[in-house]
């Protein structure tokens, strides 16, 4: 039996007297994509948060492909193959498009960044900052200062630069938040196309898009995992109609 | 805008060299080599605020223990000159790695306070505990300069190239760390410290590569100090001095290459001009950082990007 390329085990998360996650279990099985649903406060972004290092765990345990990362730091937990987007667009903001690929291509490539040569002395990270930018639509804009992006070229930007480190696994933090219409669908297909071959954790609160991407939905709700199951049947469901989806229809 | 960063750092280099050619008056290059000296020192800060972004107000401590590590193994270890600013390059890196080791727990202004509270200890610790090493207020004089290919360096005119082979040498390598991935990598790390973590950086090592390598160019500045007065002493020790570097950097242009530098030459112009008129230097200099973080928000070195 191959064990889950993700998985924490009674993961309970604290600020102060809050408790934000409490005991949460998730496995998530090598290629799937399990979307992770709730209400606003239900402690998804916080169990992100918790699998990508940004918060420390009060209890509980997480394991990638097996092995146990709990104690490892953010940057030790990418460099094990986890990356991350983020809900609130974060990039490198006063550096144009290829600047910020390249950023991702020599973090992934040295874990002690060199300083005797310049950076065009290793040709192959730009190569790698121009293939990426190829792969998310970015090609023609690699010398333009990212704020100058329209929303969802930067959301295409934050997502090649999540792949720069090329993760096996990928949790994806609203990936179509602030998107607008004309944007959506193309954002979309890119999601798509790179959750082949990996195994992908996201956050989504667009219900369409979660049906067409998921293989499986996880329901949250006050910190703790309410449901589990296939998109139809999450949907059907009667408590999660009534916590979440909104009851109109089943009342 | 790399081709006119280089262009910028060979024009420094042009006007350096021409002074010594052409002004080669006591006064002047005294003067000059004073601005080339806090100039290494200003563009070693750099590298840990305007290319990292870290805030520090106690690189005072690395410039002037750079200062006595050097007085110390040349007079009393009897070194040569060279010997002794490698020993205050040493001093400088590993006491801006204790320092970083420390500071860097703490973000933001924390940082800042954290780093003007470690320098100070220094200070007291050298001025009250240690006054038999430090000389206490006194100060060491008599620190040597160098004796190379029996070339008197005791004569200003001689010792200028040296200071200026030095100046040149930080600024190259300072412009080659910038275009460097690890320049690169700093960069990232101010701008976005959490997105660089999630990219696979170490940005806590890189944060404190950062400050070991901005102290090193501080010591080394601190010894030059040294050399150019003959005398290593505990004002350099002061809050003063790290209060001094932050407003050149800032002044002249945080971040860029060429930025303190300029900063530097304004501050030392300045003061060098004003001390004519009044004793109030230090007010007027005040009065033209707010006017400056007004009007010249990225420095002097901004007015050049703005136009571009």
């Amino acid at each position: 039996m191959t064990a889950p390329a993700l998985s924490c085990r009674d993961v309970t998360v604290r600020f102060g007297d809050f408790t934000a996650l409490s005991g949460v279990s998730l496995d998530v099985a090598a290629g799937a994509t399990i979307a992770l649903i709730g209400p606003n406060g239900a402690g998804k972004t916080t169990l992100i948060n918790a699998l990508s290092g940004r918060v420390a765990l009060a209890a509980g345990t997480i394991a990638l492909d097996g092995r146990d990362i709990t104690g490892l730091p953010a940057h030790a937990r990418a460099r094990a193959g986890l990356g991350r987007s983020f809900q609130i667009i974060n990039i490198f903001p006063d550096m144009t498009v290829e600047q910020n690929l390249r950023i991702g291509a020599q973090a992934h490539r040295f874990r002690l960044q060199p300083f005797w040569r310049p950076a065009a002395a290793w040709p192959e990270l730009a190569a790698q900052a121009r293939a990426m930018a190829e792969m998310v639509g970015l090609a023609d804009m690699l010398d333009q200062p990212v704020g100058r992006l329209s929303h969802g070229r930067q959301r295409a930007l934050e997502l090649g630069l999540t792949l720069m480190a090329e993760p096996r696994v990928l949790l994806l933090d609203e990936p179509l938040a602030g998107v607008g219409r004309q944007e959506l669908a193309a954002t979309v297909a890119l999601i798509d196309r790179v959750r082949r071959g990996r195994t992908v954790l996201l956050i989504e609160h667009n219900m369409d898009v979660v049906m067409a991407l998921s293989d499986e939905i996880v329901v949250m709700m006050a910190g703790q995992v309410l449901m589990r199951g296939d998109p139809a049947s999450v949907r059907a469901d009667p408590t999660v109609r009534r916590a979440y989806l909104g009851d109109g229809e089943a009342a | 805008m790399i081709a006119r960063e280089t262009l910028a750092a060979l024009t420094l280099g042009a006007v350096a060299l021409s002074v010594r050619l052409l002004w080669p008056d006591d006064g002047t290059l005294y003067f000059a080599m004073l601005v080339m000296i806090w100039s290494i020192f200003a563009l070693g800060y750099d590298i840990s605020f305007g290319l990292t972004g870290l805030l520090s107000f106690g690189h005072a401590a690395f410039f002037g223990m750079g200062a006595y590590a050097a007085a110390w193994t040349m007079q009393r270890g009897g070194a040569g000159f060279g010997t002794g600013l490698a020993a205050a390059m040493l001093m400088g890196a590993v006491l801006a790695l204790a320092f970083a080791a420390l500071a860097t727990r703490v973000s933001g202004l924390f940082f800042a306070l954290m780093t003007l509270m470690l320098g100070e200890l220094v200070s007291l610790i050298m001025t009250t505990r240690l006054r038999g090493l430090s000389g206490g207020v006194d100060g060491l004089p008599g620190v040597p300069r160098p004796d190379w290919f029996g070339v008197d360096f005791f004569e200003n005119r001689h010792f200028y190239w040296v200071v200026l082979a030095l100046f040149l040498l930080t600024l190259l390598a300072c412009g080659l760390l910038r275009r460097s991935p690890l320049g690169q990598a700093l960069l990232a790390v101010r701008q976005n410290p959490v997105r660089a973590g999630q990219l696979g950086l170490d940005v806590a090592l890189h944060r404190l590569i950062a400050v070991t390598v901005s102290g090193a160019f501080s010591g080394l500045a601190g010894a030059l100090l040294a050399g150019l007065m003959m005398y290593a002493g505990p004002q350099t020790l002061g809050w003063r001095i790290s209060g001094d570097v932050v407003i050149m950097a800032v002044l002249g242009g945080s971040g860029t290459l060429i930025g303190p530098v300029l900063g530097v030459v304004l501050v030392e112009a300045l003061r060098e001009w004003l001390s004519l008129y009044t004793q109030h230097t230090y007010g007027l200099i005040g009065l033209i950082i707010i006017l400056c973080t007004l009007y010249l928000p990225r420095g002097i070195a901004g007015l050049w990007k703005a136009r571009a």
